[in-house]
């Protein structure tokens, strides 16, 4: 189990890599994985929705959004696997080297930036589940109103993650950006799951 | 803009037989990504060969158009010299007959042809739909960055994507429907 590629890992693998005590993949990759299945959902439902004229265009936006989700978990494990090395340098050598510092500030924004765009994405995967729910086929529409749920959990694990790695005021543009994305993600599966009552 | 850039393959080909130069150089803007990416992805030439390549075929397309027997055919006809000059260049590099090389191709050629597909039947779609279809899928921008760019509701810009994405599938459709042939 060496490949850093987590589509070529079954299930029962990820898994396991996922409760391993190690450093990645951690939240941000599983808020990833989250939004990933939640846009396989959306394309479970829109294929399933034969005499929707939309449905194929929406197939192609959920997989693609759910591609980029699994890139997202890889690339949120890997950097938060440095961002970590780094803080334990900068500990281990106590140094006041400004360079170091910035190297360090330069890491631990890296972390923060593929949970702002696991939120981004989480948000778009509740809107296009939104879109699939309203106007596919009615017997899929509680699967619609779950990848909804499901992104806006993605988007909530994200943003938190956005706010912790950053560790910035919360009038922070990035830290906004991540809360309108989890907002919008909530409110779209709010609406999904009111119609569906 | 050259008033070639809107032209069909078979326009462009009876432009180039007029002598026409902008024919010629929207010929060699349209066509030039397709060659090289068929020596580099379908044959993994290294950089040198694939431009040497690159300067033969455009030099015979010059020298051999009077030989295309179907205008529209100019796509396949480009691929199947491109092909034999990619050959004979692997062919000259391990010293052996370009015959014994049929099985060299890579299995990559295919998504060089769907890929230039794609792209010629983008360019038939509508400014809106291009740039819509850029962003979302070669840019990855969020629907909301699209919208908040393009100033459209944020709600409507996966069902706009869908619709262009309809109208693209329309124009591949129509694309493969059309047979052409060549004899060189």
């Amino acid at each position: 189990m060496t490949t850093d590629d987590y589509r070529e890992l079954t299930l029962g693998d990820l898994l396991d890599r996922l409760s391993a005590n190690g450093l990645a993949p951690g939240g941000g990759s599983a808020a990833a994985l989250t939004v990933a299945f939640a846009a396989r959902l959306v394309a479970m439902v829109a294929r399933c929705s034969t005499v929707w004229s939309d449905a194929t265009g929406v197939v192609a936006q959920a997989n693609a959004i759910g591609e980029r989700a699994v890139e997202l978990a890889h690339t949120d494990g890997r950097v938060w696997d440095e961002a970590l090395t780094a803080l334990r340098d900068a500990e281990a050598a106590e140094s006041d080297d400004p360079r170091k510092g910035f190297a360090l500030e330069q890491k631990l924004e890296a972390a923060a930036a593929a949970p702002l765009e696991i939120a981004s994405l989480g948000a778009d995967t509740a809107q296009l589940a939104a879109l699939a729910g309203e106007r596919g086929e009615p017997t899929y529409r509680a699967d619609a109103a779950a990848a909804a749920a499901l992104a806006a959990g993605g988007a909530s694990a994200a943003a938190h993650l956005v706010r912790v790695n950053l560790g910035v005021r919360s009038s922070d543009p990035r830290l906004l950006r991540a809360l309108a994305s989890e907002n919008a993600a909530h409110e779209v599966a709010a609406r999904l799951r009111e119609s569906h009552r | 803009m050259s008033h070639f850039a809107s032209a069909s393959d078979a326009e462009l080909v009876r432009g180039c037989r007029g002598g026409d130069q902008e024919a010629w150089n929207e010929l060699v803007e349209r066509y030039s990504r397709y060659v090289y990416a068929i020596a580099t992805r379908g044959f993994r030439l290294s950089d040198e060969d694939a431009e040497d390549v690159f300067q033969d075929v455009f030099t015979r397309i010059y020298t051999r158009l009077d030989s295309l027997r179907d205008d529209s055919a100019l796509r396949p006809w480009i691929a199947q010299l491109t092909r034999r000059r990619c050959l004979d260049a692997i062919a000259a590099r391990r010293e052996v007959p370009a015959d014994e090389l049929a099985d060299e191709e890579s299995t990559d050629l295919s998504d060089v042809e769907e890929a230039f597909e794609v792209r010629e039947a983008l360019a038939a779609l509508s400014g809106n739909c291009q740039d819509i279809l850029d962003r979302f899928f070669a840019r990855d921008q969020s629907y909301k960055t699209i919208a908040d760019e393009l100033e459209i509701p944020s709600g409507t810009i996966a069902s706009r994507i869908a619709r262009c994405l309809g109208r693209l599938r329309e124009q591949l459709e129509g694309r493969n429907n059309e047979v052409g042939g060549s004899r060189d």
